[in-house]
């Protein structure tokens, strides 16, 4: 950011495009929705998905241009396009299941999609930031948005408590990160990533102020990956916001939370892997082990699926340990140290859109089956006989607990396998051996689901409305996590070439 | 007495520091929000030293203005959710709020 240079108008604003239309689409839809009084609500969703869309097929054709744009704020590239292409088949998906949530309620929430799309901005600036204010300034646009989204179900108590609590430790956490961002600046004399970058790698950096703002920056991603001890909230804002948020906030925010950490890891790992790994480690087990061990005795899906996103965010981590390790081995190990990172690398992209695949479709279908947050439309044990009343809605829901759980043929099987298998291959086969017994512990609550669907009787008070476009395009998840599972290697080696990228 | 960066980086500490008391302490949803600002202004102290005896620059004023515009955004934003919460259960106490623990 220091020496600026005339920016070439033409080239930025073409990079910035995706940018620009969410942002512009956000604006015009809030403003559609308060001026033209004649529209039916439920068109504002076809507004929101043209937005979403055009943002697909201005990425797609236009070849926008790569490298840092606006003095080095953001970094555009295969990683970020990879993420807002994520970000917006997620918010695309999300948007389905609301507006169909809306329409079969007649209860419509025209907030709703200018702040989605609002979020889906700060994600976007979050996977292209390259500078600590554009992190910042992605997050805290990301998260405001999602506040709102998780506690603005008006008149319900669950989503304001929900919201409430969203919005205290996340202010709380983001004053940790920022005291944390303001630490690496004074150690690194810049906040842009090419600064602190030339001065790791210079060494001239102040230790005592490096780590100090390391740690703190960790709290304010650990609380926004739910990584334990940071993971407090997340059973409660999970269980209170409305499915179609949950899903959201669960699937995207946890995939921009990783591309930043990651990008933050491979940033400061000159001078800093010797801290990274142990932490990382402990908290990458601590985070598996208590999310899978509190989610066998959860009664509401809800509640069972924010338990099982912690421990999906260890799973995550082992693969950010994994790419650590070699910076820390012997000679031999340096030797095989690119092959790993970048396996690694591709390994966690992967779970990520696996991840967000299987997570999409169980929300869909807990979406079309709750009525109202916080009401106990959620518990596990209204899902008794919902193979014989909505054969469609189970099979789906069937399919993605098997692929949350790692069985094959699923998606879920290949994410696991991958990131376990770089673990291996650093080394570190204890960590591996932790990762799948607690794979094989969460057998167990994501069965339990599927016996409840397809051997239990149905039960008096269970509820028979259902809402056929998020079912359908919940079934179209559902092949997906299937088709993934069988044919993964296109898409993994896709991945290696995004993550090739964004090493420094 | 010479003032250098030590004595800003020590007001921005205790400055931190009231804040995290003030939300560990306070049961009263406001108060909480009120030491989350106290800790976003330690934070601007120390952009604002740093940039003033360390990078001779201005990055560090630069991300100090945007915090101050995002804390209000936030600000705003919290107390919308504060009012929502109030009119559904009547208190806006953090530990009454619990009726998602089950």
């Amino acid at each position: 950011m220091n020496d600026l240079a005339i920016p070439d108008f033409g080239r930025e604003i073409a990079a910035l495009l995706p940018f620009l239309i969410v942002a512009g689409g956000g604006l015009l839809v809030m403003v559609t929705d308060a001026l033209v009084k004649t529209l039916r609500k439920d068109h504002l969703s076809y507004l929101v998905l043209l937005v979403l869309l055009s943002v697909i097929v201005v990425q797609t054709t236009s070849g926008t241009p790569e490298g840092p744009v606006l003095n080095g704020l953001l970094l555009l590239g295969n990683f970020s396009r990879f993420f807002t292409y994520l970000f917006v088949v997620i918010g695309v998906l999300t948007t389905i299941f609301a507006t169909g949530i809306f329409d079969r309620d007649g209860n419509y929430r025209p907030e709703f999609y200018p702040l989605l799309l609002f979020a889906i901005l700060g994600m976007m600036v979050l996977a292209a930031a390259n500078d600590l204010l554009t992190v910042y300034l992605g997050l805290e646009t990301m998260s405001l948005a999602t506040y709102v989204l998780a506690g603005g179900v008006r008149g319900n108590a669950p989503s304001s408590e929900a919201g409430f609590k969203y919005l205290m430790l996340g202010g709380f956490s983001s004053a940790f990160f920022l005291m944390g961002v303001a630490f690496v600046y004074g150690a690194c004399g810049g906040t842009g990533f090419d600064q602190i970058a030339a001065a790791l790698h210079s060494g001239s950096a102040p230790m005592p102020f490096l780590t100090l703002g390391t740690g703190l920056m960790l709290v304010g991603f650990g609380f926004k990956v739910a990584m334990v001890p940071f993971h407090m909230w997340t059973p409660d804002v999970y269980d209170g916001a409305p499915a179609y948020v949950t899903g959201f906030m669960a699937t995207a925010i946890k995939a921009a939370g990783f591309a930043i950490l990651l990008r933050f890891v491979l940033l400061t790992e000159p001078m800093l892997a010797f801290a990274w790994y142990p932490v990382l480690t402990v908290l990458a087990v601590l985070t598996m082990s208590l999310g899978n061990i509190v989610a066998l005795v959860q009664g509401n899906i809800k509640r069972m699926l924010a338990w099982s996103s912690i421990a999906h965010a260890g799973y995550l981590l082992l693969g950010i340990v994994a790419i650590l390790a070699p910076a820390l081995g012997g000679p031999e190990m340096m030797a095989r140290a690119k092959g790993i990172v970048e396996e690694g690398g591709a390994a966690l992209l992967f779970y990520l859109v696996g991840y967000a695949l299987m997570n999409l479709a169980a929300f869909g279908i807990i979406n079309v089956m709750g009525t109202e947050p916080g009401v106990d439309g959620d518990q596990i044990s209204r899902y008794a006989g919902l193979s014989r009343r909505q054969p469609v809605a189970a099979a789906t829901l069937a399919v993605a607990m098997l692929s949350l759980a790692g069985i094959p043929p699923m998606v879920g099987f290949m994410a696991k396998f991958y990131i376990f298998s770089v673990v291996v291959k650093a080394g570190l086969i204890p960590l591996a051996i932790i990762g799948v017994i607690n794979s094989l512990i969460s057998v167990y609550y994501y069965l339990r689901v599927i016996v409840v669907m397809y051997m239990h009787d149905t039960a008096e008070d269970s509820y028979q409305g259902t809402e056929w476009v998020s079912v359908a395009a919940a079934g179209l998840l559902a092949f997906l996590i299937i088709y993934l599972g069988v044919m993964p290697e296109a898409f993994h080696r896709g991945a290696e070439i995004v993550f090739r990228q964004i090493s420094f | 007495m010479n003032v250098g960066l030590p004595h800003f980086l020590t007001v921005g500490a205790i400055l931190f520091a009231l804040g995290l008391f003030a939300v560990m302490s306070r049961r009263n949803a406001i108060g909480i929000l009120m030491g989350v600002e106290l800790m976003l202004n330690a934070s601007n102290i120390n952009f604002v030293a740093f940039s003033r005896y360390v990078e001779h620059a201005v990055d560090g004023q630069i991300m100090a203005a945007f915090v101050i515009v995002l804390a209000a955004a936030e600000a705003a934003v919290a107390l919308a959710i504060v009012l929502a919460m109030y009119r559904n259960f009547g208190t806006a106490n953090a530990d009454v709020v619990q009726s998602l623990k089950r």
